[in-house]
């Protein structure tokens, strides 16, 4: 613990190094994070519409890599369920309610499909599914741009003389995701109840049931597993399809929550695959410790984009991401000469 | 001069005092035996006279002169070579490479075999430098190493428990090869065994280790195997087997009753050939043989880890459907499968989770309460020493892992229990709790196969021996007619 702490700071005091040798002032950048993440109740609506998606996508990946099977693909899951969402949104008609919900459900259930589609290819060809769910996110790019660039599927649709945009049309009010409650000027969306409810979920699934004990053991022995009767394909299989499904949640969510312009794009996703895999990994695979970690990074993503208005380029935040992670991953590390047998 | 000296050696693990102020001396020209239970501190020892392992405290000294090794490189600049309990040969490889491995400046095949050849006719290991290492036998995997580590010259030479992995015809080369080197060029052996037997055999002084302090050493042929024992254990112990004695006298054979409980026919996967094999409720059939004759692969089909290619396999009577996971323990199979971390425990998860993670009930929800009191009892009952039920498995001891093992499979009061290389690592104290333990399932009524390599346990448990060498049953004796020279016989594929 207190490593971890050490490290951190050590990350934070190299950000704040790199900050100067960019031209900026530490202390300035820090104000300007802290004005668009939290400073007041915009800000924080804000942040916590990055947290939900972040989340979701996170306590995916805490099912997956306690399965032991390493799914790196929720870029692409995201947008799969961004892109099933957009078709139930925009084809359904449905009341307010109801259109909602299969708009969500929708996009669980095509990428957690499209996920075990790795498994599959695992089972039958022994395709190795880091690789595979990796590379299934550059063909999810390539799906969702077909999808908003061909009129008769998912492009908007030509109003008067106007050009067409690869891009859909806007889902109508009834399938978007509302917020809770009346504060003034705080947004609490519907999205962060359901992504945190997904997370208490997942830690419950892993925790208190049969099926969780499996993928635990699974993800920590696999031949033991197999000798005490776990169907490992089955289990892995099951394992990557609700990671996928819950990334794909996510990706449905963002595209009705207004952080998007509800209207499905090619780079809708906006790299929060990447983003909610990180948090995962730095909540150490527990999916309640996945809560104020992803809250921690939409902090940086919110107050990321003030961060420009300080002179300091924007991608300073990326780095400071990363070399957190570092910070986190590192105190487990094994250093020194490996143990010989 | 000693070529050896090591003088209040001391190495402590946090709590575990694994050496405590051990001298030793080792004479040029004399194989010197290091015996102890498993625990002892033997490995350790070594490990740092190696420099794999840093001391807390005592002075080494080679010819008289102080020394630290940093690392095998520098011990072997020292003069001191060791052939570790596991081999550490790179599989894929051939024999030329493996010996070489390590070796600067330019790489000759030609001359690195003839090499080979040469000190292969000196020492008299016969090994095909141009063999792939992981098609040889544990034997010649060990020449291999043997000649890897004499090629280097040592002074000193370490073998650590070396006869684990070979058959009786082996061990006895081996032993002869050892007479050669400090016969004829002087140099100095440790020869670390918790065999009685093999010390007495093989070594000229004996220095025995208990709980990290030397207790005892004096002249081999001024002592016995009694003495021994007692040293070793610090107590008189009852059951031969247990400290790698043939029992005396054969145990009255148990009455074996009504059909097989456990019926295994023709069958055959990789490294296995048409195996038949009957257990009978009441009886201990032992599976004796060398290592690395099918055994692993038998215990791996009766985990359900294999699917076999061919062949039935019967509990109580009615076949077993071995695609489906589980199978095996379903029909009332418990296995103690030989290389427990891989498949019979999840080192990381809890003693309480591995106590029950074959018995998680039907529902979707676990019944946290029941699993709970089931472990608890579980624990109670074999005598499972933890701190918690919540510790994880990694942190108990060699013997308290194999008591989960056994509790968990022996809880579901399965006909039949398969144990491999049941006492493998545990001290004499474990061993005999195993055995009693055995003795008494069998007793009760239940079928116990016990797959091992070690003669004694098989002659000191077994109503009767069944002998596997490459992959088949080779023959089959009444343990009470059985002596270790026909089973060795049978081992090494002679008449049966
Ligand atoms: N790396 C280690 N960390 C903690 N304890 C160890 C380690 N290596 C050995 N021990 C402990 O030291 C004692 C001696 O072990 P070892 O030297 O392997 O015994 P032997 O070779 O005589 O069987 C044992 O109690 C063992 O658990
Ligand atoms: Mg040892």
């Amino acid at each position: 613990m207190t490593r971890t702490a050490a490290w951190s700071a050590l990350a934070l005091l190299m950000s704040a190094m790199l900050i100067v040798a960019t031209g900026g002032s530490p202390g300035e950048a820090m104000q300007a994070l802290v004005r668009g993440s939290v400073a007041d109740a915009t800000a924080v609506s804000v942040t916590l519409l990055y947290a939900a998606p972040l989340l979701l996508i996170a306590a995916g990946a805490c099912v997956s890599a306690s399965a032991g099977v390493f799914n790196i693909g929720q870029e692409g899951q995201v947008l799969i369920g961004a892109l099933a969402g957009a078709a139930a949104g925009l084809r359904l008609a449905l009341p307010g309610p109801a259109l909602i919900a299969v708009v969500l459900l929708a996009g669980a259930l095509a990428a957690g499909l499209w996920a075990w589609l790795s498994a599959l290819m695992h089972r039958l060809r022994g395709v190795d599914i880091v690789v595979s769910t990796l590379l299934m996110t550059f063909v999810a790019q390539q799906v969702v741009a077909l999808a908003v660039n061909t009129p008769w599927l998912l492009q908007e649709s030509r109003l008067g003389r106007a050009t067409v945009l690869p891009q859909t049309n806007k889902l109508p009010p009834g399938a978007l995701l509302g917020s809770l409650g009346g504060y003034p000027g705080l947004q609490l969306n519907t999205g962060l109840l359901i992504a945190v409810a997904a997370a208490v979920s997942v830690a419950v699934l892993l925790t208190r049931t049969r099926w969780g004990f499996r993928v635990t053991m699974l993800g920590l022995n696999p031949t033991a597993a197999a000798h005490s009767g776990v169907r490992v394909t089955v289990v892995t299989g099951s394992a990557l399809a609700i990671s996928g499904a819950l990334a794909g949640l996510a990706g449905a969510v963002l595209l009705t929550s207004p952080l998007s312009t509800n209207r499905l794009q090619p780079g809708g996703s906006l790299g929060l695959g990447w983003d909610g895999l990180l948090v995962a990994l730095i909540a150490r695979n527990r999916p309640l410790l996945a809560i104020p970690v992803a809250l921690l990074f939409a902090v940086l993503r919110s107050g990321g984009s003030f961060l420009a208005a300080t002179g300091v380029p924007y991608y300073l935040a990326d780095i400071v991401k990363a070399l957190l992670v570092l910070a986190f991953v590192a105190p487990r590390a094994r250093w020194g000469r490996p143990a010989v047998a | 001069m000693s070529a050896l000296t090591l003088r209040g050696i001391t190495k402590r693990y946090g709590a575990v005092v694994a050496c405590e102020a051990v001298d030793l001396d080792v004479e040029r020209g004399e194989i010197h035996g290091l015996l102890g239970e498993n625990g002892a501190g033997k490995s350790t020892l070594m490990r740092i006279l190696l420099g794999l392992e840093t001391r807390d405290a005592g002075t080494i000294l080679r010819d008289g002169r102080p020394v630290t090794a940093g690392s095998p490189r520098e011990a072997v600049a020292l003069g001191i070579g060791m052939v570790h309990q596991h081999f550490s040969l790179v599989e894929p490889l051939t024999v030329w490479e493996n010996v070489i491995l390590g070796d600067t400046g330019r790489i000759r095949r030609s001359r690195a075999c003839a090499e080979i050849h040469e000190m292969s006719q000196r020492y008299g290991l016969p090994v095909d430098p141009l063999a792939v290492v992981a098609s040889l036998s544990a034997g010649e995997r060990q020449r291999v190493e043997l000649i890897k580590c004499l090629r280097r010259d040592p002074a000193v030479l370490i073998l650590d428990e070396p006869t684990s992995v070979l058959t009786r015809a082996e061990s006895a080369e081996l032993f002869a090869v050892l007479r050669r080197v400090v016969r004829s060029e002087g140099r100095a052996v440790v020869l670390i065994s918790h065999k009685l037997t093999e010390i007495t055999a093989a070594t000229d002084r004996v220095t025995v280790l208990r709980r990290g302090r030397v207790v005892f050493r004096s002249a081999t042929a001024a002592t016995d195997v009694a003495e021994l024992a007692r040293q070793m254990v610090g107590r008189e112990v009852a059951d031969a087997a247990a400290i790698g004695l043939i029992p005396a006298a054969p145990h009255a054979p148990e009455k074996a009753q009504g059909d097989p409980a456990l019926r295994i026919r023709g069958l055959t996967a990789p490294g296995l050939t048409g195996i038949d094999l009957e257990v009978r409720p009441g009886e201990i059939a032992g599976l004796y043989g060398a290592e690395g004759n099918g055994q692993a692969q038998l215990g791996d089909v009766l985990c359900g880890l294999v699917t076999p290619d061919a062949g039935t396999i019967e509990v109580g009577g009615i076949p077993v459907d071995l695609r489906r996971p589980g199978a095996l323990h379903a029909a009332g199979l418990g296995i103690v499968p030989e290389d427990r971390h891989r498949a019979a425990v999840v080192p990381a998860m809890s003693v309480a989770a591995n106590l029950t993670m074959k018995d998680l009930g039907t529902r979707v929800w676990l019944d946290r309460r029941r699993l709970r009191r089931r472990a608890r009892e579980l624990a109670a009952e074999f005598g499972v020493v933890a701190a918690s039920l919540d510790a994880p498995l990694s942190s108990l001891s060699g013997g308290n892992q194999q008591r989960v093992v056994l509790a968990r499979e022996l809880s579901g009061d399965p006909r039949v229990l398969v144990l491999a290389q049941p006492t493998q690592g545990l001290d004499v104290g474990a061993a005999e709790d195993l055995h009693e333990r055995l003795r008494r399932c069998a007793h009760d009524g239940m079928a116990v196969l016990l797959i091992s390599t070690e003669i004694e346990e098989v002659l000191g448990l077994a109503d009767r021996v069944l002998v596997i060498a490459s992959g088949r049953v080779a023959g089959e004796l009444r343990a009470a007619e059985a002596t270790p020279e026909q089973l060795g016989m049978l081992v090494g594929g002679g008449a049966g």
